[in-house]
């Protein structure tokens, strides 16, 4: 009996152990392997391009179906069930989230291996962008405002910590941004006029280890861009999407969302610092080194949230550290990432609210275009050119890839007071046609665009580029689809159940290569036949 | 279904909340402004971090209110529970109007010039639509807001959280499919995307091509509104208003 019991516990002990994955050291991230994808990005620089060309421009014509997983939250969500988050790939395992739910699922089979729900207590369910590792350890973000942490190899529940206050209308939506022991979490809301900051966690216990406010106190540098110490104490400038990481610099990159009140311009007069811009700040400080501020004063919900791209290009024959965005504005900007300094400002699709670009290339906001008690007709509509679905930089064919949206909405002012509160004003969308831009980053010059032969514009699918030469998005109709990267042309396509709904992910395990794509509640996997 | 988005709670009683406002009008107004929005020696409470928390109770405001707050002059006031309760009820109301953005009220937008509109009109629309004939009577249809965004695409597009305008059978987009053999459909666009094509010819019947797979296909849509999306990079804000503004007085 007593060599059983011994058996017995030796059996529960060997069981886990063949079960649980490997832990994911933080450096792994800096040099991510082809067999995972362990950020919101696949790495840090926000290319979202992977090396692997098993699946390329001559043989995805045969891509099949390999398997697909579909989310059952058993709760409604009155935004419906839509993944928005990239998910993570690590030891075989992919973990994604839904507002209050992750899942994690084999990456060879879609089987569920578990599924955890964070009991809410509110807070707006628009989305959720997905989750972070840290060894073993995954991180989330709520809707009702908490940092999250479970495990990750069974999904049990280690502790929560609040990150923001849901009373003040704050809500969160990011995946979490793991670099060596922080763990970056933004936080978003814009109903009430409250302040953003970006944080860094302590992995081990929630805590913070700094802090990084949008916008400056009185008296400091950037205070005078506001009027008052109550218009900058409500100033907005969220920072609801992940950012990205140059470990040589040791600088993180985070686009901050629009001011607020959102539409009314008239209580904070000025560029409104650092709202709408996007910032350089050290990861172990939170210590600002530069910004560039994309829009300044805006009032047309234009958050300058989009991922910031990292990558190395040449630049009037020399070779320079580069920094680009194409911002909700409807401008696409290229920076010098070790300084800020501008290179590059260009539209990618028509717009009206702005009169031009200033000497250092940021856009003149046009006060006719503000919002008007009468109505202000402008493009881009408040959706913006583009919107939170992940763009793609191909290094090999110099292009920057993203959906894009020509659109107009009537702005409405409904706040007149010299006080405005909340989002002081509202908008009509009126009309919008999607497309698929690719854009030169040395001029800003579209190389080509694929206008979607689909009548309505939507918010559109996140973008993948491969060394297989390819580009893979989706289109509002329900198409994923394969581009050649260089030319647009349409190699292969898959009618999907819903829209695309994330940024595709590729990884390849036991010498296949598997595209993952979220459409609607459902995650599909496509490999090429065995 | 917008307080829902926007994680908004239920609303207070609107009882109290009219009890509420009395007793903040007679007793808080003088500082903190008749809407609460702060006055000359007053805070805002709309967005005050004591009211969001009170979240209509009166228990934390209660404290503030039985208190004062001496180190910033404010004096202390014997109310009730009940009396607490209500002005809590009110501050509610007035923290989930802020919130609600579904609830903003657009202002007049008839701000324009009706007879420059109708020049307008007589120079760009009047080739397709008519002040007696299709259009006679469309102020009395839509309220200003719907009208503005209507004309300028008359579409089913509404403002976020509320209900749109129905659709117009006018607008419906046509579509002539042409095969290789020559034969042709045509009838109302159902769907169309870069791989397929569907319509719904007048008898009712419905028909749908995968273009891979019809080598010669031909497809020809007609938007009958692709005018309207060619307009829009072209009017000022006084077009819009102008027109808006003759349109109106077609009641």
């Amino acid at each position: 009996m007593k060599l059983n019991r011994i058996s017995f516990l030796l059996a529960l002990l060997y069981v886990p152990a063949c079960l649980f994955g490997q832990a994911l050291n933080p450096a792994t991230i800096l040099h991510p392997p082809k067999d995972t994808w362990p950020t919101y990005n696949g790495d840090y620089s926000g290319k979202r391009f992977s090396q692997l060309t098993q699946i390329n421009s001559t043989n995805v014509k045969d891509l099949k179906l390999a398997w697909e997983y579909q989310a059952e939250t058993g709760d409604s969500n009155p935004f419906g069930t839509e993944i928005k988050a990239t998910p993570l790939q690590v030891n075989g395992v992919l973990y994604f989230t839904l507002p209050d739910h992750v899942w994690a699922i084999d990456a060879r089979t879609g089987h569920q291996i578990w599924h955890y729900k964070w009991k809410s207590q509110g807070g707006i369910h628009i989305g959720n962008r997905g989750v972070g590792i840290y060894n073993n350890w995954l991180f989330f973000e709520t809707p009702d405002d908490h940092l999250v942490s479970l495990e990750k190899d069974t999904g049990k529940f280690r502790w929560a910590v609040q990150i923001a206050d849901l009373a003040q209308e704050y809500f969160s939506t990011a995946a979490p941004l793991v670099i060596g022991n922080h763990i970056l979490v933004g936080v978003g809301g814009d109903s009430l006029d409250v302040p953003g900051f970006l944080e860094a966690r302590d992995p081990e216990t929630g805590a913070v280890q700094w802090h990084w406010d949008t916008e400056p106190k009185p008296g400091q540098p950037g205070s005078e861009t506001w009027p008052n110490t109550d218009a900058m104490g409500h100033g907005g400038g969220m920072t609801w999407i992940s950012g990205t990481y140059d470990p040589e610099l040791n600088l993180i990159y985070w686009g901050t969302g629009n001011p607020n009140p959102v539409h009314a311009g008239q209580g904070r007069k000025g560029s409104n610092l650092w709202t709408c811009s996007i910032v350089a700040l050290n990861p172990d400080t939170g210590k600002m080194a530069w910004y560039y501020q994309v829009s300044p004063h805006d009032t047309h919900d234009y958050d300058a949230v989009q991922t910031p791209v990292l990558f190395d290009g040449v630049i009037d024959g020399h070779k320079r550290k580069l920094l680009a965005q194409a911002s909700r504005n409807g401008y696409f900007f290229v920076l010098d990432r070790t300084n800020g300094k501008h290179i590059v400002t260009a539209p990618y699709i028509d717009l009206t609210w702005s009169k031009g670009t200033d000497a250092n290339g940021a856009p003149i906001p046009n006060p006719d275009k503000e919002p008007k008690p009468d109505g202000a007709l402008v493009s881009p509509a408040s959706g913006g050119g583009t919107n939170w679905p992940p763009p793609s930089f191909d290094p090999e064919t110099g292009l920057f890839y993203v959906n894009a949206d020509y659109s107009f909405s009537v702005f409405y002012l409904t706040d007149t007071s010299a006080h405005p509160e909340g989002f002081a004003g509202r908008d009509a969308g009126i009309w919008s046609q999607s497309m698929l831009k690719a854009i030169d980053y040395k001029t800003g010059r579209i190389r080509w665009s694929h206008k979607y032969r689909v009548e309505e514009g939507s918010e559109g699918s996140g973008v993948l580029t491969t060394a297989g030469k390819l580009v893979f998005s989706g289109d509002p109709a329900g198409n994923l689809i394969a581009f050649e990267a260089a030319t647009g042309k349409i190699l292969w396509h898959a009618g999907l159940a819903s829209s695309v709904s994330n940024g595709p992910i590729t990884y390849e395990l036991d010498g296949r290569q598997y595209l993952i794509v979220a459409g609607g509640p459902t995650i599909y996997a496509f490999t090429l036949p065995e | 279904m917008m307080r829902k988005f926007l994680g908004i709670g239920a609303p207070p009683d609107p009882a109290a909340v009219d009890r509420g406002q009395k007793l903040f009008v007679a007793n808080c107004a003088f500082c903190h402004g008749s809407t609460a929005n702060g006055g000359a020696t007053g805070p805002d409470l709309v967005r005050s971090v004591v009211v969001l928390h009170d979240q209509g109770t009166g228990k934390d405001i209660g404290q503030v209110v039985l208190n004062g707050r001496p180190d910033k002059g404010m004096p202390k006031f014997n109310m009730t529970e009940a009396q607490i309760k209500d002005i809590a009820a009110f501050l509610l109301s007035r923290t989930q109007a802020a919130a609600n953005r579904g609830s903003y009220e657009i202002q007049n937008i008839v701000t324009g010039d009706a007879k420059a509109g109708e020049t307008y009109f007589n120079a760009h629309c009047s080739s397709c639509h008519s002040p007696s004939g299709d259009l006679a009577h469309i102020a009395a249809k839509y309220d200003p807001v719907a009208l503005q965004s209507r004309f300028l695409y008359p579409r089913d597009r509404r403002a976020f959280g509320t209900e749109g305008p129905p659709p117009n059978p006018k607008s419906e987009i046509t579509v002539k499919v042409t095969l290789a053999s020559g034969q042709s459909y045509e009838g109302r666009l159902d769907h169309i995307d870069d791989f397929s094509v569907a319509l719904v010819e007048p008898s009712g019947e419905y028909h749908s091509w995968l273009l891979d797979a019809e080598k010669g296909i031909k497809v020809e849509v007609h938007n009958p509104l692709q005018a309207h999306a060619d307009m829009l990079p072209e009017y000022t804000n006084a077009d819009m208003h102008n027109i808006l503004a003759y349109l109106e007085k077609l009641k």
